[in-house]
C-alpha cells in the first residue's frame, strides 16, 4: 500500500552492472507536491536509480510502484502513461524532426487526444518556454539551452504527475539555467512535482525543497537541504572531506 | 488535408491519368518493363517505410515478395480457390511472418538486425529451393495467369498501377498519421520515444508486420503475373537491387523510392547492350549517392515538386511532413 499523495516509491532497488553494485537495496518515494534535489558524487548510482524509477532499467531487486499499483518491469511508456515523465542526462531528442513534432508525439500517445488540441497544447508550451520562434527548425538545430527546454516540454506534453529531470543544467548558458530554474519554479507552484538530478550544487540548492544524497549505490541522506548540507556523512562523501 | 499542395496534386493526377490513357501505345516490351517496374515500386516503397521511416534496416524484404508469392501460387494449387483470394493469403502470411520477425527482432537494430534478416532471407530461399515436392525447386512453380485469356498486357499494367497506387495510399496515409509521427520518433530515438510514451514494440512489430505485407502483395502479383516462379525471386541480388533503387531514389520518402524503383528498372533495361557492366555503374551511382546525397538523387527534385505553386519563402511543412534536411 502506498501512502496517500505517494506517486513513486522504489523499495529496496539494486542493480549490478558485473561486479559493480550501481544500486543497492535503495527506497525512494516521490510524494505528490515534492521538489527533490538528487546529488551524489560520480557513480553514485542517480542515473541508475531515475533508470528504474522510470522503466528505463529493470532492477536486479526491488520493486518500483506508481500510486500503489506494482509496475518493476514493466515498459517505459507505462510508466509514461501513468504520468512519470522524464529527461536524459544526455539531451534526446527526436533530432531530425521540427521542435513541434518533438511535442506532438507524447501528446498524442494520450488517449483520446486530437491533432488540433494537442498541436495548441504544444504551442502553448513552445511559448511558456521561449521556443515559438524556432517551432518549424529540427530538434538538432537547436541551441544545447533550447534543446533541454525543448526536452522539458516534451515530458509536459504527457501532463505527467511527476517529472524526473537527468542533470538540466549541465552545459547550458547560464542565462538559459535560470530560465530553466524559473520554469521548473513555475510549474512546481502550479503543483508540478519534481526530482531534479544534477551537480550544479548552487542550482539544485536554489530550487530543492528536500534534497537526497547517494553515495557507492546507496542513500546516505534525505531531509531539508539546510540540514543535509551539513551533514557530516553527505560532507565526507560528497565533497571527499 | 495537412501538408497535401494542390497544384503537385493536380499535376500527378493529371501524369497518372495520361499514363493510364496511353498506356496502350508501348509495346509489349516496354509494358512488360513498366509492370515490373511498378512491381518494385511497390516493394521499394514499402521497404522504405521500414528502413526510412522506421529506420529498421531489413535485408529480409524480397524473402517476403517470395514467401507472398509461393503461398498464394501453392494454396491456389492445392485448393483451387480464387486468384485473388490466393493473393490475399499471401499478404495475411506476410503480415504474421513479418510481425513474428519484428518481434524476434525487438531488441536488435543496425548492423545485428540487417545480418538476422539476411540470415532469414537465406532461410527463405534455401527452404523453398530444397523442398522439391512443394515448391518445384529450382526448376520453378507454374502458376495460374491473373488474368485469364489477356491478349495483352495492358489488363496487367492497369492492375500493377491500381496495386502501386493503393499501396501508395495506404502507407501514405500511415507516414501521415500519428502512427507514423510515432515510426519517425522510434527511427530517431528508441529510448526517448518510449519515455514519450511511444509503445515502441508494438510499433516495430506492427511496421514490420505492414511493410512484409506489402511485400507479400507484391510478390502475390508478381506470381500471377510471370507463369513460372523460382526461389531467385526472394534471392540476395534482388534485395540488393532493392537496395539501390530504393536508396538512389530517396528511402525517406515514398514516392521518391518508388521513383528509384522506375528510374532504376528502365534504366536496366535501357542499357542492357552493356551486359553486366551496367550493374557496376549501379553500384557507383549507389556510392556517389550515399557519399554526396545520402536523401537519394530524386529527394532535391520531389522538394521541388511539391512546392509548386508555392508562394517564395512559403508556409513551412505541414506536420508529419518531413522537411528536406540532410540526415
Amino acid at each position: 500500500m502506498s501512502a496517500a499523495g505517494e506517486l513513486v516509491r522504489g523499495s529496496g532497488l539494486t542493480k549490478r552492472y558485473g561486479g559493480i553494485v550501481a544500486n543497492d537495496g535503495v527506497d525512494f518515494a516521490v510524494a505528490e507536491g515534492d521538489l527533490i534535489g538528487l546529488i551524489g558524487p560520480n557513480g553514485s548510482g542517480k542515473t541508475t536509480l531515475i533508470h528504474m524509477l522510470t522503466g528505463h532499467l529493470e532492477p536486479d531487486g526491488g520493486e518500483v510502484a506508481v500510486r500503489g499499483r506494482r509496475v518493476t518491469g514493466r515498459a517505459p511508456h507505462i510508466y509514461a502513461a501513468m504520468g512519470v515523465a522524464r529527461t536524459f542526462q544526455l539531451t534526446q531528442l527526436f533530432g531530425r524532426m521540427t521542435v513541434l513534432e518533438n511535442l506532438l508525439v507524447p501528446g498524442l500517445t494520450r488517449p483520446h487526444s486530437t491533432r488540433e488540441e494537442v498541436t495548441r497544447r504544444a504551442r502553448g508550451y513552445l511559448a511558456f518556454l521561449n521556443l515559438s520562434h524556432v517551432e518549424h527548425l529540427d530538434a538538432k538545430n537547436l541551441s544545447g539551452g533550447q534543446q533541454k527546454l525543448l526536452e522539458l516540454g516534451r515530458c509536459l506534453m504527457l501532463e505527467p504527475a511527476v517529472l524526473f529531470l537527468d542533470e538540466p543544467f549541465a552545459g547550458v548558458h547560464p542565462r538559459l539555467r535560470d530560465e530553466l530554474i524559473l520554469r521548473i519554479q513555475e510549474l512546481h507552484k502550479e503543483g508540478r512535482t519534481f526530482v531534479v538530478v544534477d551537480h550544479d550544487m548552487e542550482s539544485i540548492l536554489r530550487l530543492s525543497r528536500r534534497l537526497v544524497v547517494m553515495a557507492r549505490g546507496a542513500k546516505i541522506a534525505d531531509g531539508p537541504p539546510e540540514t543535509v548540507r551539513t551533514d557530516q556523512a553527505v560532507l565526507a562523501a560528497y565533497a571527499g572531506l | 488535408m495537412s501538408g497535401v499542395r494542390q497544384l503537385p496534386a493536380y499535376i500527378l493526377g493529371a501524369a497518372a491519368v495520361l499514363a493510364l490513357v496511353f498506356a496502350d501505345q508501348l509495346n509489349s516490351y516496354w509494358m512488360h518493363v513498366a509492370i515490373i517496374a511498378m512491381y518494385y515500386g511497390i516493394l521499394a516503397s514499402s521497404w522504405s517505410l521500414l528502413a526510412g521511416s522506421v529506420g529498421l534496416f531489413s535485408l529480409s524484404h524480397m524473402a517476403f515478395a517470395a514467401i507472398g508469392a509461393y503461398t498464394s501460387a501453392l494454396l491456389i494449387k492445392w485448393f483451387g480457390i480464387p486468384i485473388p483470394l490466393g493473393m490475399v493469403a499471401g499478404v495475411v502470411m506476410c503480415c504474421v511472418v513479418g510481425g513474428l520477425i519484428g518481434w524476434v527482432c525487438l531488441r536488435m537494430s543496425g548492423p545485428y538486425l540487417a545480418i538476422f534478416t539476411l540470415g532469414f532471407s537465406e532461410i527463405v530461399r534455401i527452404t523453398i529451393a530444397t523442398e522439391d515436392d512443394v515448391t518445384a525447386g529450382m526448376a520453378g512453380l507454374h502458376t495460374d495467369p491473373l488474368i485469364a485469356g489477356a491478349a495483352t498486357r495492358l489488363p496487367y499494367f492497369y492492375t500493377a498501377f491500381a496495386l502501386l497506387a493503393l499501396s501508395l495510399l495506404v502507407m501514405g496515409l500511415l507516414v501521415r498519421s500519428r502512427w507514423g509521427l510515432f515510426l519517425r520518433a522510434i527511427r530517431e530515438d528508441e529510448q526517448a520515444a518510449a519515455a514519450s510514451g511511444v509503445a515502441v514494440a508494438r510499433f516495430r512489430i506492427l511496421a514490420f508486420a505492414i511493410a512484409s505485407g506489402f511485400a507479400g502483395l507484391a510478390g502475390g502479383f508478381y506470381a500471377h503475373y510471370i507463369p513460372i516462379i523460382t526461389p531467385s525471386m526472394g534471392d540476395l541480388n534482388e534485395m540488393a537491387k532493392l537496395v539501390v533503387m530504393t536508396v538512389i531514389g530517396g528511402m525517406e520518402r515514398l514516392p521518391t523510392a518508388v521513383g528509384g524503383a522506375i528510374v532504376v528498372e528502365f534504366l536496366l533495361e535501357e542499357l542492357r547492350d552493356y551486359g553486366q557492366w551496367r550493374l557496376p555503374l549501379f553500384g557507383i551511382i549507389l556510392l556517389l549517392t550515399m557519399r554526396f546525397a545520402r536523401n537519394g538523387l530524386l529527394t532535391p527534385i520531389w522538394l521541388r515538386f511539391v512546392r509548386l505553386g508555392e508562394a517564395p519563402g512559403g508556409a513551412p511543412p505541414g506536420i508529419g511532413e518531413e522537411k528536406g534536411s540532410e540526415a
